[in-house]
């Protein structure tokens, strides 16, 4: 392979390993928002109780998130110095925005409710998670209307053989961006979801003393899944017609990616279905005593993971040959680095990232056949002031 | 207009090293500061409190980077290509194992990766001002460990304490020789004032005893940020060609405006939270 093909490899891999640990940490922010909210709102210790374990899964997932986030950044520079050459005006300016109000304030808002717990009024420390959780979703829209930009370049004229910024509105009026970031949105809350979903159902599972947490936590999956992913597959049949329009030959562009495509939308579907079966389930608790559909709830956790794999597959693989739809090739704004160079930095980010997800995986497990504890265990010298 | 950015991402960068430089001299000296593992924990837990507002420093920096130098930020970036491959991975290790340490065989990647990202940044240093390469990959470490120890002594009570103190003392000298020569054989920088100003930060703290101690951390916080904006001093680093135009550069401004601020106030809240903690 040479050097333009490792350095989409990598990233095609790096941004794989990315995305998922922002899908979960969007989604169980989110999650994590709603359970702080009720703790607040009402006495019962319940929902303080499921703040901090899904609040402990989640800054576990961010923490390692936020390292594949900064090698993401600087992909960018080091392996698409021509994109920065030639379209750095228009594209910059979404990233540049994603990082200083994305990056900069959520981890800082982040470090502050973790450590401010006790120390900061409650009303105070409710609303920094929701800031939390506002500027991730902030981060995803900055992100989308870069990525947005890639497949239908608009607000821009080539001048000097660059690209100049005309108009900033059209950046986030582009219909590649809008229908794209509520589907990403809804993807993330669903992920969310059917995550919280199944962690409590391996606990009903294995007879957990926690009845009462584990079917509250339970309910809240269901019914954030139940109405995430109707509003999920919508928004992604209505990008169908855009795509018609603005990239008419993208399902023959994207050769594997295609696949990609059939299977999001067949778990897509899947997650509909199931989700509004088990919700007249929630009545009385029935669910609680149906031990195959508990069953199929654990197994179901990777489901909104390959599918996001699968679409953004999709997306990415069928916008070549270009990087900039119609205006930048792939192969010309590949920076000029050797093969060799190329080679050292494909083995050396996929092997921190494989390193990364699997330590990811092992701690959130651990966590999670934990439960909920209520004595701060010494986790990570981040993670214990929780 | 042009001059506001190049201040930003003067600000930016000044702001990663003197804060996360804290980080990684910390992540060098915890085990020899800390002769067991409660101890150990301890001095870790006097950093990690600022861990993620300080190396979010960077993340912003390569954002005004992208968004406002386009031109530089891909040749910068893809000319150092090797050496950037190395500080980001030794990032992303430290990153983990720091948040992750439950057990001492994190701290194989946590030392490790602390170390490649200081030497890297000296490596980087070192290519753009000038001057043998080695003398940057040891001098910014150990730069980077005296300020650590500064910050401990500072932070921290009891024998520890003692110990970060001894250990700065010892630093100050093999800091203040890299930064004179750093000053005599980098060659483009042309403002004097950088190395005296230099000089003289690594020179006070030598007087920790005499001075308080914060007055020793801002010291070396001073030098450890004076590095890359050195950078900004030697010649030819930032011309307008490599700028975005002005309507990326107006949009930008906007955000920038709204969100530095905040960033400013929740930083400074970050510290006054801790306040308690120590």
């Amino acid at each position: 392979m040479d050097a333009l093909g490792l350095a989409r490899l990598q990233f095609a891999v790096t941004t794989s390993f990315h995305f998922l640990f922002v899908l979960l940490t969007l989604g169980l922010v989110t999650l994590v928002a709603v359970a702080q909210t009720r703790a607040t709102l009402s006495d019962d210790p319940v929902h303080a109780r499921m703040t901090w374990f899904w609040g402990r899964i989640y800054v576990v997932n961010y923490a390692l998130g936020i390292a594949t986030g900064i090698v993401m950044e600087f992909q960018f520079g080091l392996n698409w110095s021509g994109l920065s050459h030639y379209a750095g005006d228009v594209f910059g300016a979404p990233l540049a925005i994603e990082t200083l109000v994305a990056f900069f304030l959520e981890s800082t808002f982040l470090g502050l409710w973790i450590f401010g717990r006790d120390r900061l009024n409650r009303w105070v420390h409710l609303a920094l998670i929701w800031l939390v959780a506002l500027t991730a979703y902030a981060s995803a829209l900055w992100i989308m209307v870069a990525n947005a930009f890639l497949q239908h370049p608009v607000g821009h004229e080539e001048r000097d053989g660059v690209l100049r910024l005309v108009d900033f509105s059209a950046l986030l009026a582009n219909p590649l961006f809008t229908s794209a970031f509520w589907h990403v949105v809804c993807a993330a809350l669903t992920t969310g979801g059917v995550f919280v979903t199944g962690v409590s159902a391996y606990h009903l599972v294995r007879r957990t003393t926690e009845v009462d947490f584990f079917r509250r936590s339970l309910r809240l999956g269901v019914v954030v899944t139940a109405l995430a992913a109707p509003a999920l597959v919508g928004f992604g049949v209505a990008q169908f017609p855009v795509i018609g329009r603005f990239q008419p030959t993208k399902v023959a562009d994207a050769g594997a990616g295609a696949a990609g495509l059939g299977l999001m939308v067949q778990i897509g579907l899947l997650l509909v279905l199931v989700s509004w079966l088990t919700v007249p389930l929630l009545l009385r608790d029935r669910v609680l005593r149906l031990r195959f559909v508990l069953h199929l709830m654990v197994l179901g956790i990777p489901l909104p993971f390959v599918a996001a794999i699968g679409g953004w597959l999709f997306r990415e693989l069928g916008r070549q040959p270009w990087l900039v739809y119609g205006l930048l090739r792939t192969e010309d704004a590949v920076s000029e680095v050797s093969r060799d160079g190329m080679l050292f930095s494909f083995i050396a980010f996929t092997a921190v990232f494989v390193v990364l997800a699997v330590a990811d995986w092992v701690l959130i497990a651990r966590l999670v056949r934990r439960g909920p504890v209520d004595e701060a265990v010494p986790l990570s010298p981040l993670v214990p002031a929780l | 207009m042009e001059g506001v950015w190049v201040a930003l991402l003067g600000l930016l960068t000044a702001g990663y090293f003197a804060l996360a430089g804290v980080d990684y001299g910390v992540a060098l000296l915890f085990r020899v500061v800390g002769r067991d593992e409660v101890e150990r924990s301890r001095v870790l837990g006097a950093m990690t409190p600022f861990l993620l507002g300080n190396e979010v420093w960077l993340v912003a920096a390569v954002g005004v980077l992208f968004g406002a130098f386009p031109r530089l930020e891909g040749e910068l970036l893809s000319g150092h290509h090797g050496v950037f491959v190395v500080v980001l991975v030794g990032l992303v290790a430290f990153t983990a194992a720091v948040q992750l340490r439950t057990h001492p065989w994190w701290d194989a990647p946590l030392v490790g990766g602390a170390l490649a990202v200081s030497a890297g940044w000296g490596v980087l240093l070192g290519d753009v001002l000038g001057g043998p390469a080695v003398l940057w990959a040891f001098g910014v470490p150990v730069l980077f460990l005296l300020h650590g120890a500064v910050f401990l002594s500072w932070r921290l009570r009891g024998p520890v304490r003692e110990r970060a103190s001894r250990a700065a003392r010892v630093l100050a000298w093999p800091a203040a020789g890299f930064v004179v020569a750093a000053v005599v054989l980098s060659g483009p920088v042309r403002e004097p004032w950088c190395g005296v100003g230099a000089v003289l930060g690594v020179a006070l703290p030598l007087a920790a005893r005499v001075v308080t101690r914060r007055l020793a951390f801002l010291c070396t916080a001073t030098v450890c940020a004076v590095l890359p904006v050195t950078v900004f001093g030697a010649q030819a680093v930032v011309d307008v060609e490599a700028m975005a135009h002005t309507p990326t550069l107006r949009a930008l401004g906007w955000v920038a405006l709204v969100v530095l601020p905040l960033v400013g106030l929740f930083q400074w809240a970050t510290w006054w939270v801790a306040r308690a903690a120590r």
